[in-house]
C-alpha cells in the first residue's frame, strides 16, 4: 500500500482542458496525457477496468451503465475498444506492471467467442501477460459456453465471476433476475471442465419477501459449489432503478432493518464456518491452506480499497490516477463515435482533505483495516484531522472502532454501522 | 357639504374589494385606466391572498339628487382575527353596505361582520354582488339575507362590481339611505383613531375620523389612551391619491403624520385630542387588542448548540425582520426565547390563527428569513393555590403542578354555515373536541347554521382544514372569544431518551391526554431517525407517565457495494448523511428533526 502523504494531490493539476470549438468533447487525453515540457508523465497503474455495456435483460436492482443490444453493435463495441486500448497502451507500458484487469458489466459474456478471441488477443500484446496476476471476467450464468470457456482461459483470463445472485425462482423474479439457477451449476461444471476453478459467486441478501432460512438455503447451496470467493450485498435501493420505484410506491416491503442484520450476521458467521476469510464488507475469500495468505482475494478490488490507481476503459467505465476521479461517457454511440480516447464526465480532482476522506472511506470497508501509522499519517494532514481524531476516539470508545495488531478496523458491531462509523471521518 | 362616512363588510372572497373599487371609478376617483383590481389593498401578499389586511379610508364625491356628497369610505379586514379593527373601523361608521355573493349566500363572516355592524348601531345596506355570473342566485340569496340577518330582502341591491352593474344605484343609496354623522357632542376636539401604518420616511400615519372640533396642522395633540403628544406636521385625505389638507373638520375622515416614531405610541380606538385643550371624556370603544394564540419562531437553520459563528446572523435577521414587521403590525407581540432544542428565537403572540399564517409569511416574504413555527397554543390562566391568576401562553412556563388550583382556557363561540348534509360530520368534529353544543339554525334550502363553543385550543390547529375538507370547501366558520373556562387541564410533557424537551410539551384535557400523547409519540417515532441506541419515548404528567414508545437501534447502515465506479457517489451520499445531521436540533444525544416539533399539532382524526 502506497503510504498517501507521498502522493498528495498538489502534483496534478487539471489544466483547462484543450477545448476547440463547442463540439470537441473533453477527454482524458486532454487532462492527463498532454505532452508537456521534461516528457511525459509516469504513474503506477496497477489496474484495468474494462466495461462491456450489453445485457439481454436490464435486471430491476441494477443500477450498472448497460443496453440490451443487437449483435451489430457488439461488432463496432469490440473494435472501438480495442481502439481505445491501442490508444491507452503507452500510458499503461510507461507505468508499472498491470497486475489486475477485470472485465465487468453488463454481461461481458455476451460478446461472441471470437470478439473475445480478438480482443483478448490486443489485451495481451498492450498488457504482457508476464506482469499479470489476476485477469477477472462477470459472467451470467446463462452465457457460459464449453467454447467461451476455452477462449477465455487460454486468453489468459484466470478468474471468473459468476451474478448468481439467489438460487431461489422467486426471489430472482422479485429482482426481475432472468436465469435459471441450474445454469449457475452448469456454468462452474463448464469452466471446471476448461479447468478453471478460480471463480467468484455473487449473492444478493435481503430481497423483499426473503426469509433468514431462504438466505441461509441461498448461502449453503452457493458452499455447495466450492467457489474461491465469495460476495454477499445487502439488497440496495439505488435511484432510478425499477426496485427503487417500486419501493417508493409501496409496492414493494423492503425487508426489514433488524432482519436485514441479523442475514449479515448469520452471512459472517457461516461463512467462517465454512473456512471463508471476511476481508471486506461483502467479500470473503476462500481460506488457502496457509492461513496467512490472501491469495484468493480479489486482487483487483483490493485495488479500489486501497485507493491505488486504476485504468477506465470501455463507456461508464470510471478510473482514477492520483486522486483524479473520471467516468468515460456512459453512452454507447457517443463512444462508439469518439476516439481514440471517449469523452469522459465527472471529472473530479480531490484536494488533499479530500483525499485522505476517501482513503478513510475506502481503507476502513477492509477488515483488517488501516495500519495505525498510516491511520496517523493521514489525522497529521488534511484540515480536518482533529475533527476526524475526535471522532475516530469517540467510535473506539463506543466500540464501533478496534485497534488491533497495530491497525484501525471496524469492530464486529462496527461492520453493520460502518456508514455510521465513516460518514465523520468524510 | 353633506358628509356619509360608510365602510363595506363582507365575508373573504365575497367581492369587497373589487367593489370598492369600482366605487371609485363610478365617482370619477380614478380613471378607467388606473383601475387596477383592489387598488385599496396596498400589500402583495393581500392582493395575493385576496384579502384586506389594512384597513384605509378614501373620501370621493358623488352627486345625488343634484346635490354633492362627501362619501368617506373606510375599508375593513374581513377575517374575524381583525375583529377589533372591523370593529373600530366601524365606529368611524354610520352605515355599512354588506356584501354577500350571489353564488354563495350567507357565509360565516357575513353574520359575525353584520352582527358587529348592528352591534355598532350602523344602518346597513344589503348589496348581493357577482350578478353577472352562471351560477347567481341572488333571490335565494336575498331570502338568506332576510332568514339570517332579519334584513327584508326587498331591501337588497344587486350588482356587478365586475361589470359595473347596479352601482350608480348603489352611490345614490348611500346617500339617501344612510344616516348623517351625528352632531358634535362636546366642543373640545376629539377624533377615533381606527387604523394606522407605518412608512419609512414619515414614520406612523395616522386614520382617523373627527367627531367633535377639528384637527390643524401645527396643533399639538394628545392620545388620550398613552397620553403622549405630538405636533402634526400633516394632515390629508386619500381621494385616493393622498392630498393634503389644513384642517379637518367634523365627521371628516383623513389621515395625519405628526413624526411619530413607532406605532407603539399608537392604539387604534384611541381617541385623539388636543394638548391644550384635551377633551374630559375619550370616545367610547377603546380596548387592547388581546393576543390569543401563541408560537415560537426560530430560524430555520440555526443549531442548538452554537448561536454563535454563522449561526448567530440568522437569529439576528429574524430579529431584524420581526422588529420591522412590527413598526407596521403593532397587533403581535413578541420576546426573545430560548429553547434547548431550538436555539434562540422568539415567542410570539397573534390575534388569531390567520394573523398567525399572515406574520409569519410576511417575515419571510419581506424579512427574507426562514422559519421554524412551534405548534401554536392558546393563553391559559391558571389560578394558584394563593388565589393569585397568572397568564401563560407557553407550557413551559406552567408553574409547579402543587401549586395550582385550577387552570382556565378561552372559550370561543364558533359559528358554521354549512350544508345540510355535513351537520352530523361536523358535529361529530365539535363533539370531539369537546364542543358544547348551542343552536342548529335554517338558513335555506340545504344550508344551516350550527353554533357550538369550543375551547380555543381544540379549533387553533386543523378544525379549519377539517371543517373545509368534511364539506368539500363549502362549509364556513366564525369565532369570537366568549370567555376562559375552567376545565381538567394538565401539561404533558415529553421526554426524548429521559430528557424533557420543552418545545414538545403540550397542554391538553386530561380525558385524552393519553390518546394524544400516543398520537405525538407515533408520530416522533416516524419522524426521528433510529440512532446507535435505543431511544425511550415518553410523555408525562407530573412524574406518571402516560404514553411511551421506543425507537429501535439502528443495527444496519452500511453501504454494501463499493467499487470502482462507485467512490465518489458513495462519498457524497455519506456526506449528505453527514450534512443531514446539521439541520437537526440535537437534544442530549439525540438528533431531532425541525418537522418533529410540529408533531404535536397533529390530531390525527
Amino acid at each position: 500500500m502506497p503510504p498517501l502523504h507521498t502522493s498528495t494531490t498538489a502534483q496534478i493539476t487539471i489544466e483547462a482542458p484543450a477545448i476547440q470549438g463547442k463540439n470537441r468533447a473533453v477527454t482524458i487525453e486532454g487532462i492527463l496525457l498532454a505532452d508537456r515540457p521534461g516528457g511525459p508523465r509516469q504513474w503506477d497503474i496497477p489496474g484495468v477496468y474494462i466495461h462491456v455495456p450489453f445485457c439481454f435483460h436490464k435486471c430491476h436492482y441494477c443500477d450498472f451503465y448497460s443496453i440490451v443490444d443487437s449483435h451489430d453493435r457488439q461488432q463496432a463495441f469490440t473494435q472501438r475498444l480495442i481502439q481505445e486500448l491501442n490508444a491507452a497502451s503507452p500510458v499503461l507500458c510507461r507505468s508499472g506492471p498491470v497486475e489486475t484487469i477485470f472485465v465487468g458489466g453488463g454481461t461481458p459474456t455476451l460478446l461472441a467467442a471470437q470478439q473475445w478471441e480478438h480482443l483478448l488477443g490486443v489485451i495481451n500484446r498492450v498488457m504482457p501477460h508476464l506482469d499479470r496476476r489476476e485477469f477477472t471476467v462477470e459472467a451470467n450464468p446463462e452465457t457460459v459456453t464449453a467454447e467461451l470457456a476455452d477462449v477465455l482461459l487460454s486468453g489468459g483470463v484466470n478468474r471468473v465471476s459468476i451474478g448468481c445472485q439467489s438460487f431461489n425462482h422467486h426471489h430472482l423474479k422479485t429482482l426481475e433476475r432472468w436465469h435459471d439457477p441450474e445454469n449457475v451449476f452448469r456454468s462452474v461444471e463448464i469452466l471446471r471442465q476448461a479447468g478453471l476453478a478460480n471463480f467468484n459467486l455473487d449473492l444478493i441478501f435481503a430481497i423483499p419477501g426473503q426469509t433468514l432460512d431462504d438466505w441461509l438455503d441461498d448461502l449453503d447451496r452457493t458452499l455447495a459449489l466450492q467457489p474461491t470467493h465469495i460476495s454477499c450485498y445487502g439488497l440496495m435501493y439505488e435511484p432510478n432503478t425499477p426496485l427503487t420505484v417500486k419501493m417508493k410506491a409501496g409496492r414493494i416491503q423492503p425487508v426489514e432493518q433488524d432482519l436485514e442484520a441479523q442475514m449479515y450476521e448469520a452471512t459472517i458467521d457461516r461463512l467462517a464456518a465454512a473456512g471463508f476469510e471476511h476481508y471486506e464488507i461483502s467479500n470473503w475469500a476462500r481460506q488457502p491452506l496457509n492461513p496467512m495468505a490472501t491469495a484468493n482475494r480479489c486482487r483487483h478490488n483490493m485495488i479500489y480499497w486501497t485507493n491505488r490507481n486504476w485504468w477506465p476503459l470501455g463507456p461508464s467505465a470510471s478510473g482514477h490516477v492520483e486522486g483524479l476521479r473520471w467516468k468515460n461517457v456512459p453512452r454507447l454511440g457517443e463512444y462508439l463515435d469518439g476516439g481514440p480516447f471517449p469523452p469522459i464526465i465527472d471529472v473530479e480532482q480531490l484536494d488533499q482533505d479530500g483525499r485522505i476522506g476517501e482513503q478513510f472511506m475506502l481503507g476502513l470497508r477492509l477488515i483488517e483495516g488501516m495500519k495505525l501509522e498510516e491511520v496517523e499519517a493521514l489525522l497529521s494532514h488534511g484540515r480536518r484531522g482533529q475533527q476526524r481524531r475526535l471522532a475516530i476516539e469517540r467510535s473506539l470508545s463506543e466500540g464501533y472502532l478496534v485497534g488491533l495488531n497495530g491497525s484501525l478496523r471496524l469492530s464486529r458491531r462496527g461492520l453493520l454501522l460502518a456508514d455510521s462509523v465513516i460518514a465523520p471521518l468524510i | 357639504m353633506p358628509i356619509r362616512n360608510f365602510s363595506i363588510i363582507a365575508h373573504i372572497d365575497h367581492g369587497k374589494s373589487t367593489l370598492a373599487d369600482r366605487l371609485l371609478q363610478a365617482t370619477h376617483a380614478v380613471s378607467d385606466r388606473e383601475a387596477r383590481e383592489q387598488m385599496l389593498d396596498s400589500m402583495d401578499l393581500e392582493r395575493e391572498r385576496g384579502i384586506t389586511i389594512k384597513a384605509s379610508a378614501v373620501t370621493v364625491q358623488h352627486t345625488y339628487k343634484g346635490q354633492e356628497y362627501e362619501l368617506n369610505f373606510i375599508d375593513t379586514p374581513g377575517h374575524v382575527d381583525f375583529a377589533y379593527e372591523v370593529s373600530r373601523a366601524l365606529t368611524a361608521c354610520e352605515g355599512a353596505i354588506l356584501v354577500v355573493d350571489a353564488t354563495q349566500g350567507v357565509e360565516a363572516q357575513t353574520v359575525a361582520n353584520a352582527y358587529l355592524a348592528v352591534e355598532n348601531n350602523l344602518e346597513l345596506i344589503p348589496v348581493i354582488n357577482k350578478i353577472d355570473l352562471p351560477a347567481a342566485q341572488p333571490e335565494r340569496v336575498a331570502m338568506e339575507i332576510e332568514q339570517v340577518l332579519g334584513l327584508p330582502a326587498e331591501d337588497c341591491m344587486y350588482v356587478s362590481a365586475k361589470t359595473g352593474k347596479g352601482i350608480t344605484e348603489l352611490l345614490d343609496a348611500i346617500c339617501e339611505k344612510l344616516p348623517p354623522p351625528r352632531p358634535p357632542e362636546v366642543e373640545e376636539t376629539r377624533a377615533l383613531i381606527f387604523d394606522s401604518n407605518y412608512d419609512d420616511y414619515r414614520g406612523v400615519i395616522v386614520y382617523f375620523r373627527v367627531f367633535d372640533g377639528e384637527l390643524n396642522v401645527g396643533d399639538k395633540i394628545r392620545m388620550m389612551g398613552t397620553g403622549r403628544t405630538f405636533q402634526i406636521t400633516e394632515l390629508g385625505r386619500h381621494r385616493p391619491q393622498p392630498e393634503k389638507v389644513k384642517t379637518l373638520g367634523h365627521a371628516q375622515v383623513g389621515y395625519m403624520v405628526a413624526a411619530i416614531k413607532t406605532l407603539e405610541d399608537v392604539r387604534v380606538g384611541d381617541t385623539i385630542t388636543l394638548d391644550a385643550r384635551p377633551a374630559s371624556q375619550p370616545l367610547p370603544g377603546y380596548k387592547e387588542p388581546q393576543q390569543m394564540v401563541f408560537c415560537d419562531f426560530y430560524p430555520a437553520t440555526a443549531s442548538a448548540e452554537s448561536p454563535s459563528a454563522g449561526k448567530k446572523g440568522e437569529f439576528e435577521a429574524l430579529r431584524d425582520a420581526i422588529n420591522r414587521l412590527h413598526l407596521n403590525d403593532a397587533s403581535f407581540t413578541f420576546e426573545t426565547e430560548h429553547s434547548e432544542a431550538l436555539g434562540f428565537g422568539f415567542r410570539c403572540g397573534f390575534l388569531g390563527l390567520l394573523h398567525m399564517d399572515i406574520v409569519q409569511e410576511r417575515l419571510e416574504r419581506e424579512g427574507g428569513v426562514e422559519i421554524v413555527q412551534t405548534a401554536p397554543t392558546v393563553s391559559y390562566q391558571v389560578e394558584l393555590t394563593g388565589g393569585e391568576i397568572v397568564e401563560i401562553h407557553n407550557p413551559a412556563d406552567l408553574p409547579d403542578p402543587s401549586t395550582i388550583r385550577s387552570i382556565r382556557e378561552p372559550i370561543v363561540k364558533v359559528e358554521i354555515i354549512c350544508p345540510t348534509e355535513n351537520i352530523g360530520d361536523l358535529m361529530r368534529l365539535c363533539e370531539g373536541r369537546r364542543g358544547t353544543f348551542k343552536a342548529q339554525k335554517f338558513i335555506s334550502e340545504g344550508r344551516q347554521i350550527l353554533d357550538y363553543e369550543l375551547p380555543l385550543a381544540e379549533i387553533i390547529y386543523d378544525f379549519y382544514d377539517k371543517l373545509k375538507s368534511i364539506t368539500r370547501g363549502y362549509g364556513t366558520m366564525d369565532y369570537d372569544i366568549v370567555g376562559y373556562r375552567q376545565d381538567r387541564l394538565a401539561k404533558v410533557s415529553i421526554l426524548v431518551n429521559n430528557v424533557p424537551v420543552e418545545a414538545l410539551s403540550l397542554i391538553c384535557h386530561r380525558d385524552n391526554a393519553e390518546q394524544r400523547s400516543r398520537l405525538i409519540l407515533q408520530k416522533l417515532k416516524k419522524q426521528i431517525d433510529r440512532h446507535q441506541f435505543e431511544i425511550p419515548l415518553q410523555a408525562a404528567i407530573g412524574g406518571k407517565i402516560i404514553a411511551r414508545e421506543s425507537i429501535k437501534a439502528v443495527r444496519k447502515n452500511v453501504t454494501a457495494k463499493c467499487y470502482g465506479g462507485d467512490i465518489t457517489r458513495k462519498r457524497k451520499l455519506l456526506e449528505k448523511q453527514k450534512e443531514g445531521k446539521k439541520r437537526m436540533k440535537t437534544i442530549g444525544s439525540v438528533t431531532i428533526p425541525q418537522e418533529a416539533f410540529m408533531a404535536v399539532l397533529d390530531q390525527g382524526e
